[in-house]
């Protein structure tokens, strides 16, 4: 016999999955968003680094000296038209190129070939046309300048040859080799500083994105699934048949963490098309964590089963406590919003900083709200630390057992029935018939 | 033992008394009907007699009982369907009863009971759809039939025909009159329509702002008030306080 329990529950996952609100804006949306998204990035990225290998500059020679032919065949090695611009003065020539699709303006003054022959410093100006505010705009000029930069290193080997013959211009210009090497959980990491650092930031930015992202549909979804039991008027049926209210309740629970699950489910592979396409157009190669020794160990992967089980049932507990007092999906979605807050917050400003650096009354403001241990507790599972994330398990617990117990409490009161609030009405409620 | 035993009965909602020490039996296998004007406290007396909300003071005892200390006992054996009760949209109509029938019945025989509602509803194919693209005549009767199926010793209907045309309102009184008698189910209804009260009640109550003003058979109630049909009687009762 299919239990009651098990009953409620499949009856749960059919609403809320047939629900075209909670469909598409919890399963198919991220599953549609971020793959445009990344698609979108992509297509940016490469519209960019098509415009810098088809880039134009504009070159105004002064100084008329050897130095400057050897330049401006180094700048072309570089796949970059140069175009020689006459004119009586700089604004002139920048005038000009204003029109075209020349990136930038360099400018040889005279004297340079000179000074460069004497051992003595040249100027040489470069002014980038910005035409629109946009990261493409950066990055052209930025390019622009990489082969006049090359141009000195080669300039400054040649003085260095000249100077130490049969030396590395590489040695007699850094002498010292500094080779960097990580310690990590007691033990020898083999990367390099920034790369061991880059993926602890993925990893802060990563997992509460994950948390945050899995809370806020929960409960969204925990509020439409009590709420349209209202709406619909099926609730007070559902109350007076022979089943107990704390399975109905558990019911209710289960059906909202299977169908947030299957939102989060297609969030992740959203964001991993998302962050494929960004990294395959940055041409960055994924690093292998297990290799690196990043990988949480099974203990600290049991652990965040854990602290995720509790605070998900605690969110689900506490929308669900708050959207009994709402009598339409609308009303309730607007008391649960604020809730969001609860779980933003910490997510956010623990992405940028670690908690022990900030003020000590916004720590402990933090450390109040049950969602900050959710966070540290995944930041924990990377770092091999225990004892911080059965401090936070334990947290979330009493924080879900007392919301449990105030949300039961609701169930088998009549104030299921009673608490009405709904946004928009005005008078005052008089009690039914 | 009688199907309901309500005595003294007072609930008060923050302040305002809805039922003021109502008090009246039902006897096993009666169709009773509470009427009254909108505000009278129908509704109320059927939500506490449904174990959905509690009595502030007084008791009711539905075949023994009690509505506040033996809710879960009370809720195998009634069945009760609010005024504007909707079903889940998104299910189809077979769904809505078979997800309801298995709370009464196990696995093998819950399509027993689907059936039974199936031939109450009348709805044919129309039971594949989702619930959502019923009318909300076929809708009522899809809840008249989940109310009916597992045969309760007490079923509770509030307004069962409100806001249906005709045609769907003659169908559903039909449906609880016949199974009220083929069933021995015990029917208390609420309504504000009179005549609806008179064809299908064996006795009623009539009610206004939570007291209940008279009670009897129809007959008697006209009777009574030497009223040619229930609203004249009700008129002169709410008179007479």
């Amino acid at each position: 016999m299919v239990s009651s329990l098990l009953n409620l529950v499949l009856k749960e996952i059919k609403e809320l999955l047939r629900d075209p609100k909670v469909l598409l804006g919890v399963v198919l949306m991220p599953l549609l968003i971020f793959p445009l998204m990344g698609s979108a990035m992509n297509v940016s990225t490469t519209a960019v680094e098509q415009s810098t290998k088809r880039m134009s500059i504009a070159l105004m020679d002064l100084d008329l000296g050897p130095q400057v032919e050897d330049l401006v065949l180094f700048i072309e090695a570089y796949n970059i038209t140069v175009q020689m611009i006459g004119g009586e003065s700089v604004s002139d020539a920048l005038t000009q190129i204003q029109g075209g699709n020349i990136a930038a303006l360099v400018v040889i003054p005279q004297g340079f070939s000179m000074n460069l022959s004497s051992g003595r410093r040249a100027r040489l100006d470069i002014y980038t046309v910005l035409r629109s505010i946009s990261v493409s705009e950066g990055v052209v000029s930025s390019v622009a300048g990489a082969p006049i930069q090359s141009y000195e290193k080669m300039l400054v080997d040649e003085a260095v040859r000249q100077t130490f013959p049969g030396r590395d211009p590489d040695t007699v210009l850094n002498p010292i080799d500094i080779a960097s090497h990580v310690s990590f959980r007691g033990k020898m990491v083999e990367a390099s500083p920034d790369l061991f650092q880059g993926i602890l930031i993925s990893q802060s930015f990563g997992f509460p994105m994950v948390v945050m992202l899995l809370l806020i549909s929960s409960m969204q979804t925990a509020a439409t699934s009590i709420s349209v039991e209202k709406e619909e008027k099926t609730m007070e049926t559902l109350l007076t048949l022979p089943v107990g209210r704390l399975s109905i309740l558990t019911g209710k629970l289960a059906g909202s963490v299977i169908v947030a699950a299957v939102g989060a489910a297609t969030s992740l592979i959203g964001v991993s098309f998302y962050t494929s396409s960004i990294v395959g157009a940055a041409g960055m190669n994924e690093v292998d964590m297990m290799s690196l020794g990043l990988a949480p160990t099974p203990m600290a992967l049991f652990l965040l089963g854990v602290m995720m089980f509790v605070t998900i049932v605690s969110a689900l507990a506490l929308a669900i406590c708050v959207a009994t007092f709402a009598d339409n999906v609308r009303s309730a979605q607007s008391l649960v919003g604020p809730l969001s807050v609860l779980v933003i917050l910490p997510s956010l400003m623990l992405m940028f900083a670690d908690i022990a650096i900030l003020p000590p009354a916004v720590q402990v403001a933090m450390y109040v709200v049950p969602y900050t241990h959710s966070i540290l507790a995944s930041k924990a599972a990377f770092m091999g630390d225990y004892a911080t994330m059965l401090v936070s398990i334990g947290y979330i617990s009493l924080f879900t057992v007392a919301i449990l117990y105030v949300t039961a409490r609701i169930f088998t009161s009549e104030r299921i029935i009673t608490a009405r609030l709904s946004f928009g009405r005005r008078g005052p409620r008089s009690p039914p018939a | 033992m009688n199907a309901i035993e309500a005595k003294d009965l007072v609930k008060t909602y923050g302040g305002i008394q809805a039922l003021r020490g109502l008090s009246f039996t039902v006897d096993q296998g009666e169709v009773f009907g509470l009427i009254g004007p909108n505000g009278a406290g129908k509704t109320t007396a059927l939500r506490v007699f449904s174990t959905l909300i509690k009595p502030t003071s007084g008791s009711v005892k539905i075949f023994g009982l009690d509505v506040e200390h033996e809710a879960a006992g009370v809720r195998k054996i009634i069945s009760y369907l609010p005024e504007e009760a909707g079903a889940y949209r998104n299910l189809t109509g077979t769904e809505y009863l078979d997800f309801m029938a298995r709370f009464y019945a196990s696995d093998e025989s819950s399509h027993l009971l689907v059936e039974e509602a199936a031939k109450i509803t009348g709805l044919g194919i129309r039971l594949g759809d989702r619930v959502k693209t019923y009318s909300k005549g076929m809708g009522r009767r899809l809840l008249i039939a989940r109310a009916l199926m597992m045969k309760p010793r007490l079923c509770i209907l509030d307004e069962p025909t409100s806001g249906l045309d005709v045609v769907h309102s003659v169908h559903v009184r039909k449906t609880i009159q016949s199974y009220a008698k083929e069933h021995g189910v015990t029917i208390l209804l609420s309504s504000h329509n009179m005549l609806e009260v008179e064809l299908l009640c064996n006795r009623i109550a009539l009610m206004n702002e939570g007291r209940i003003l008279a009670q009897g058979n129809p007959m008697e109630i006209r009777a009574k008030y030497g009223a040619q049909n229930l609203e004249e009687a009700f008129i002169e009762a709410t008179k007479h306080g």
